[in-house]
């Protein structure tokens, strides 16, 4: 194919941009790793730019040994796992009636459920009511409020809405009653549309912060984002941590320590990050389609 | 015409059900048999929507009383429209309205054209390996909470971190970027826009996929540059999508997500970067002032409502409606 002097100067703009933007997504990335890793000396004098510099685990050794981070972990995969798990079979239980044609008040219902996505309660209320539920400092404060996203729930719907009537008559003939059907037929069916929401609700919990914050009180109930957020915002992360061992941190910056907790967030997620990626285009697009 | 199905089973069980009364009452006997399960399993939805969603736009009406917790929701004083009337005349609760609505304002005029010239950019791409890699990047920062792209930012453009380093070996000179307002104003839409411009291209990208290439050709045939084609086949192509996204980006107007002020604000900065959002937490959940920042909240619901229906009713005269 030949390009005109137009197009060929076009198609070099474009690479070069994109290669650009590209980059910048990737930079603040390695450079973070690389503070993580580098000794004291090189960080201070800001030689650390996207190379570790006289490379050192003492960071994260610190990090696992002097701060809480092992335990915040753990509370985050316990908050992930639970808050999915319970996201979707309530989403599955809504989504479901909500796509059968013969389910009373289904445009009642579906009215009422799009209307809570143009109108809130608002923060204040929201607490009153998890509060009144005695739920403060519990993590059924995260996990219930968040039972059901309505966007979530409306692509589940549209895709279940697409399941070919023909399969559910067939099974309904065969004597399956509606749970068999949902359990046997439907959900087996929609296995990319669980899949994509489940990554949706798992980044949603592991992420959740605010919830986190105004809800839990306890230092030992915290998660892993709300610990690296107190601990970046701490002027005083290296003598809260100091104070057990100082021979140790000789080598160490608090920066260092800071950008190894950053890193101990980004880690999982860019282990997960093909599924993410591969799921999430897929959900982003399904939603767009039904609107 | 388009054929739909589910419409003609419908309309086939329909008539089947009229023909005769007796199976329109094999009908009606068997919805009723299919419905109970599906109401046992909705049941909860019920409860979840009742107590988290509705529950609280019933407790708005703290907003018209003076809360307190010993009197509880119901039991305290009623005082008509007087927080509403304090907030419109508290300087500082004005501050914080202008704020919101500035930093939101600039986010939709600034932000929103990124992930349409990034998607119209991948779109031209031809290699396919250079478009998944550079998707593969850009779509990575939209899976880190703010608290990620918070450090980061904090990280790279402190006194000491890289950004100043770099500058001082230039000029000599290092600058408190996170400490001046109007740097601080561009680090705020420079985050949010390195977070999710690469994401939200995905919408753009998938509605670019629909454009009929024939069109290209006709118009390359025509002698119309790469430019041309852009502007009169790329854009009018994508412009339904473009105008629903703008339709939610309208609903969001009233609302500065307080996550990624959080993160990035100082107290020198307050003047610009106290919004809503973070004035609720620090003055309603921490200050316990809870019927006035319940009006802020109404206030920042109504106007986001309004501000979703005027948006839908412009662009349904546009013929381009999101309902």
């Amino acid at each position: 194919m030949k390009f005109t002097k137009g197009e060929r100067t076009f198609y070099v703009f474009n690479y070069v941009l994109l290669t650009l933007a590209g980059t910048l997504c990737l930079l603040p990335l390695l450079h973070l790793a690389s503070l993580s890793l580098s000794g004291k000396n090189a960080v201070l004098s800001g030689f650390v730019s996207l190379w570790p510099q006289e490379i050192t685990f003492e960071s994260y050794k610190l990090l696992f040994e002097g701060t809480p981070i092992l335990r915040s972990l753990g509370n985050s995969v316990l908050i992930t796992l639970v808050g999915v798990a319970l996201s979707m079979v309530v989403t599955v239980c809504a989504a479901y009636p909500l796509a059968r044609r013969e389910f009373y008040g289904r445009r009642w219902i579906s009215l009422a459920i799009v209307f809570t996505m143009l109108f809130t309660g608002g923060l204040i209320p929201t607490y009153l009511v998890v509060s009144s539920l005695g739920l403060v400092n519990n993590y059924g404060s995260l996990w219930l409020p968040a039972l059901v996203s309505t966007y979530n729930m409306m692509i589940m719907r549209s895709f279940f809405e697409n399941i070919p009537e023909e399969l559910v008559e067939a099974a309904r003939i065969d004597g399956s009653g509606e749970w068999r059907l949902l359990l046997r037929i439907v959900l087996p069916l929609s296995l990319p549309v669980l899949a994509t929401i489940g990554l949706f609700y798992a980044v949603y919990y592991w992420n959740s912060f605010f919830n986190v914050m105004i809800y839990i009180n306890s230092p030992e109930k915290l998660n892993l984002t709300v610990l690296i957020q107190q601990m970046v915002r701490s002027q005083s992360v290296l003598q809260e941590i100091n104070t057990m061992d100082t021979q140790q941190v000789t080598n160490i910056t608090p920066e260092g320590i800071k950008a190894a907790g950053i890193m101990v967030m980004i880690l999982p997620m860019l282990a997960l990050y093909p599924l993410l990626q591969k799921y999430f285009v897929k959900g982003v697009t399904l939603g767009a389609i039904k609107g | 015409m388009k054929a739909n199905p589910a419409k003609n089973v419908r309309l086939r069980e329909q008539e089947q059900a009229r023909s005769t009364g007796e199976a329109r009452r094999f009908w009606h006997t068997q919805r009723f048999k299919t419905n109970m399960p599906l109401w046992l399993m909705f049941l909860p939805v019920i409860a979840f929507y009742l107590v988290f969603k509705y529950a609280p736009m019933a407790g708005l009406v703290i907003a018209f009383k003076n809360y307190t917790f010993y009197e509880g929701i119901w039991g305290s004083q009623w005082v008509g429209f007087d927080n509403f009337q304090m907030l419109f005349t508290q300087s500082q609760s004005l501050q914080i309205i202008r704020n919101t609505l500035l930093l939101s304002v600039l986010s939709v005029v600034i932000a929103f054209p990124f992930p349409i010239m990034l998607a119209i950019m991948l779109n031209e791409v031809r290699r396919k390996w250079f478009q998944k890699t550079v998707q593969t990047l850009v779509y990575l920062p939209h899976f880190f909470s703010w608290v990620i792209v918070g450090g980061l930012v904090v990280t790279l453009f402190a006194q000491t971190g890289i950004v100043n380093v770099l500058l001082e070996r230039l000029t000599g000179q290092s600058f408190a970027f996170l400490f001046h307002e109007a740097s601080w104003v561009a680090i705020f839409l420079g985050s949010g826009i390195w977070k999710d411009a690469g994401f939200s291209a995905i919408i753009y990208l998938a509605a670019l996929t629909s454009i009929d290439p024939s069109l290209y050709e006709a118009a390359s045939i025509d002698g119309a540059g790469k430019w041309k084609q852009i502007r009169h086949i790329t854009l009018p192509g994508i412009a339904p999508t473009i105008v629903i996204m703008l339709i939610l980006a309208m609903g969001r107007v009233m609302e500065v997500g307080f996550d990624q002020v959080y993160v990035l604000q100082n107290s020198i900065v307050s003047g610009i970067s106290e919004v809503i959002s973070t004035y609720i937490y620090a003055i309603g959940l921490q200050g316990g002032q809870f019927s006035l920042t319940a009006a802020l909240g109404l206030f920042e619901s109504l106007v986001a409502f309004v501000l979703v229906l005027l948006t839908n009713a412009v662009a349904r005269r546009f013929g381009k409606g999101l309902w």
